[in-house]
């Protein structure tokens, strides 16, 4: 490369108290070039780009601007150098309109009053570039996701900026909009910024880059120009010699058991002709990643979201459920994906958070119901799963380690005495130890009956305790795998599959 | 099968409790808070710890009281009834006029029928079309205070032969006072031991999080607004009696003392926490306060700054307490 390196990290380091995510990073972003940075959930992605956008600051290593060492101490200390990130999590003020957005943080002003025409001359310019037609005077919040999204990508264009840092930027963009962004991202190119793209697609990363860099574990695993490796290449750099701990391995074979839940041609504006289905004993692992369509298809199955078209059969019976209390009375569990904001009862305590779907049946005459049932059911529930709570689980819920908090949301599907569990991200935000002893919860439910649907964009979930592994893109079914076929390289190949470019 | 054991629910419970740590109830500072109120205005005013004094203080509680006890079953869902005050004049106005030309028995029906109509309105307004609480009561506030003035005119209407509240069967205490005691007991029953109530809490703590464990929670949140509602029907019936009249003045400001009470007696803003004991403190707190003033002859308008100024220490106090239990 004889370009000048426009950003350039060396040794980076970066710990979260005891969590040491980077182990010295060296990075090198030079103008005109776009840079693919690829790791799996947990691998330091993130963490990354968050330490070059000023957001996080590193603890060892070297930061260098042009070649001047730098030290950003906040996100503005970044963008006036020239550097924006595109995050994931959409961070934009809904009530103004698009124009706004554009501009916001650098509305064009004379003397403290707003110049209205440049506000909608830098923003008409900064859509046309990505080839968007959106009309400046619409209120963000009247949106599609993917709109937002491109308001975002066009606020990160305005101004001097030199170094673009994309996190995942296609997960909600429909492929016409995906392709003139790789358009857009090209002429950027051409004009000699800086480019870093996060992805987990690897065809996305073949069409648009130029030079590849794969972290694992909080180190480089590959580095490297893209016209030197393949999709192998990429697929093992990303996993390593990774394999399934093999431990307390559980077997089922598919047709031994009743189908508790059946799905087909289940539509939705999140994903297309579904076709599923879950017997007794039986652990699906529903692999896909942002944008697949995988946490709303669960949901879709719960009730919690609906559906266009389609059907869903729980124990043979049709089940369109309009709300999520009819799915709980036919003996549906559903574990959200996100824990605080849809799984936990803040304010109550453990055990009232284990027996809220059970309340009626605790009371006995469907009125009453007292702290002792409900203590009770949570000793019933405590040494089976192993929740590391006091006696009867008196105390918050949220004073509870995140492992013990899953597993008491576990809990409450068994105390429900619910056959068919839909999980979604069963292990997230939990710590090694009890992501075994969760995964070891989910065999032992297998083996007693229940069917279990478990949706989750980590592969280790996969991996470690699915009996059978289904494979989503873009919100349809593109890979299915038995048990022994499953393995890390089958699960990134397939999620990485190519459905636009 | 391997090493593992099944998924099956343990034997019995052990050491049930056991471990149970010792914490001081979050209620204990009120008290200590009322008890200090009891001392200092038994040292300053003879009367003050007559019987007769104290059913002075519950009769004056009784209508507020009432209406704090459906409030306090919907802020612990995270949702606000601002019209109890107004609603519980329009409620008094139809009684009298309905007593006047159909007579007592189906007055009364008339005004739970009026009551539990407000309550559904308020329910269905924030249940199905989706308006935020505080915007809806806030408007039927003005509606049926409005209404009250249109149509019961400038001066008093007149109730007559209905003086049941007044009425003092037992101890010299009246039954409106009693009714407050019981009805105080019912909340607190149906918040602390029914699937009612146990769902209210989880609404309240987190709405998404009650749903997705199958509660039905518009459903749910639209029935505490009805019983709000009822409980504006009783005290509009309570208020017509105790008077003897109603006007369009009636229970002007009511809505604020109802929640100074409920707040104070440690509900949170947010929902999900608090109970009827607490709202009970709360109300003795300040209607100690009220009483104790009076006793010591100080103007009633100083009543209302020390009852604002109370609310506002309390609930600072309780953000430096969970400060300081944070850190």
């Amino acid at each position: 490369m004889t370009a000048p390196a426009f950003v350039s990290v060396r040794g980076i380091e970066k710990a979260f108290g005891q969590n040491k995510v980077l182990h010295g990073i060296d990075l090198v972003l030079p103008r005109g070039t776009v840079t693919a940075l690829l790791g799996e959930n947990g691998a330091g992605k993130s963490t990354l780009v968050r330490i070059i956008a000023g957001d996080h600051q590193a603890d060892a290593g070297k930061l260098e601007i042009e070649g001047e060492e730098t030290v950003f101490r906040t996100v503005s200390q970044s963008r006036n150098a020239g550097i924006r990130l595109i995050a994931q999590e959409i961070a934009d003020a809904p009530p103004l309109s698009v124009a706004e957005n554009i501009v916001l943080g650098s509305l064009p002003a004379r003397g403290g009053i707003v110049d209205w025409k440049a506000t909608r001359r830098l923003a008409g310019k900064a859509l046309a570039d990505l080839g968007a037609d959106l009309p400046l005077d619409a209120r963000v919040s009247d949106l599609r996701l993917g709109e937002r999204q491109i308001v975002e990508i066009a606020r990160a264009t305005i101004g001097s900026a030199h170094c673009i840092i994309f996190d995942e930027p296609t997960a909600a963009l429909s492929d016409a909009e995906s392709k003139n962004l790789f358009r857009l991202i090209e002429r950027m190119k051409r004009s000699g910024v800086a480019i870093l793209y996060i992805t987990h697609r690897l065809d996305e990363v073949f069409a648009i880059a130029d030079q590849v860099c794969v972290l694992r574990d909080g180190r480089v695993s590959l580095s490297s120009a893209v016209s030197e490796v393949n999709h192998e290449v990429v697929v093992s750099a990303m996993v390593g010699g990774k394999v399934s701990s093999g431990k307390g391995q559980y077997k089922h074979a598919p047709g031994s058991g009743d189908v508790l839940l059946r799905t087909r041609a289940l539509t939705s504006p999140f994903f297309e002709n579904v076709d599923l289905d879950v017997e007794a004993g039986e652990i699906v692992g529903l692999y896909g990643k942002i944008g697949s369509g995988v946490p709303e298809f669960a949901s879709s199955i719960f009730g919690a979201s609906p559906f266009s078209a389609g059907e869903v059969e729980v124990h043979g019976n049709r089940a369109a459920y309009k709300h999520p209390s009819d799915a709980v009375a036919a003996g549906v569990g559903f574990l959200p994906a996100d824990r605080a904001s849809e799984g936990l009862l803040p304010a109550r305590s453990a055990a009232q958070n284990l027996a809220a779907p059970s309340w009626r049946k605790l009371s006995g005459d469907g009125v009453t119901v007292t702290e002792r049932a409900e203590r009770s059911a949570f000793d019933r529930w405590r040494d089976t799963l192993r929740i590391r709570a006091s006696s009867g689980g008196a105390e918050k819920i949220t004073t509870l380690s995140g492992g013990n908090q899953q597993k008491v949301l576990l809990g409450r599907w068994l105390e429900a005495n619910s056959k068919v569990m839909v999980l979604v991200e069963p292990t997230r935000g939990v710590d090694v130890g009890a992501r075994q002893e969760i995964y070891q919860v989910l065999r032992d439910l297998a083996r007693s009956g229940h069917g279990v649907l478990m949706a989750s964009s980590d592969y280790e979930d996969i991996t470690e305790a699915a009996t059978r592994a289904v494979v989503m893109v873009g919100g349809k079914i593109v890979t299915r795998l038995a048990q022994d076929e499953i393995s890390v390289e089958r699960l990134t190949e397939a999620a990485g599959g190519s459905i636009h470019v | 099968m391997s090493d593992k054991t099944e998924i099956t629910p343990a034997a019995g419970p052990k050491d049930l409790g056991a471990r149970r740590r010792l914490k001081v109830p979050e209620s204990a500072a009120l008290i200590a808070f009322l008890l200090l109120e009891i001392v200092f205005f038994a040292i300053n005013s003879p009367y003050f710890l007559n019987w007769a004094n104290w059913v002075n203080i519950f009769t004056a509680l009784s209508i507020t009281g009432i209406l704090a006890a459906g409030g306090t079953i919907l802020l612990i869902g995270g949702q606000f009834d601002l019209s109890v005050g107004s609603g519980m004049a329009f409620v008094a106005l139809m009684f009298a006029l309905a007593a006047q030309s159909m007579g007592t028995i189906p007055a009364i029906l008339v005004a739970l029928l009026v009551g539990v109509g407000i309550g559904c309105l308020n329910g269905l307004l924030v249940t199905v079309v989706g308006v935020n609480a505080l915007i809806t009561t806030l408007g039927t506030l003005a509606i049926f205070r409005g209404l009250t003035l249109s149509i019961g005119g400038a001066s008093s209407v007149r109730v007559q032969g209905f003086d049941w509240a007044i009425v003092r069967p037992l101890f010299d205490v009246p039954l409106s006072a009693v009714l407050f005691v019981v009805v105080a007991l019912v909340v607190a029953f149906v918040l602390g031991r029914t699937v009612f109530g146990r769902r209210i809490y989880a609404i309240g703590a987190n709405e998404n999080a009650a749903r997705l464990v199958g509660i039905r929670t518009k459903r749910t949140l639209f029935l505490a607004f009805v019983l709000s509602g009822f409980f504006i029907a009783i005290t509009g019936l309570v208020s017509a009696s105790q008077l003897g009249s109603t006007s369009g003045t009636t229970g002007v400001g009511l809505e604020l003392a109802v929640v100074t009470a409920i707040i104070l007696g440690g509900t949170s803003l947010k929902g999900g926490v608090g109970s009827m004991f607490g709202t009970v403190l709360g109300l003795l707190i300040v209607g100690v306060l009220n009483n104790g003033m009076t006793l010591m002859n100080i103007n009633s308008t100083w009543q209302q700054v020390a009852a604002g100024t109370l609310l506002i220490l309390a609930v600072s106090f309780d953000q430096l307490r969970q400060r300081f239990l944070r850190n």
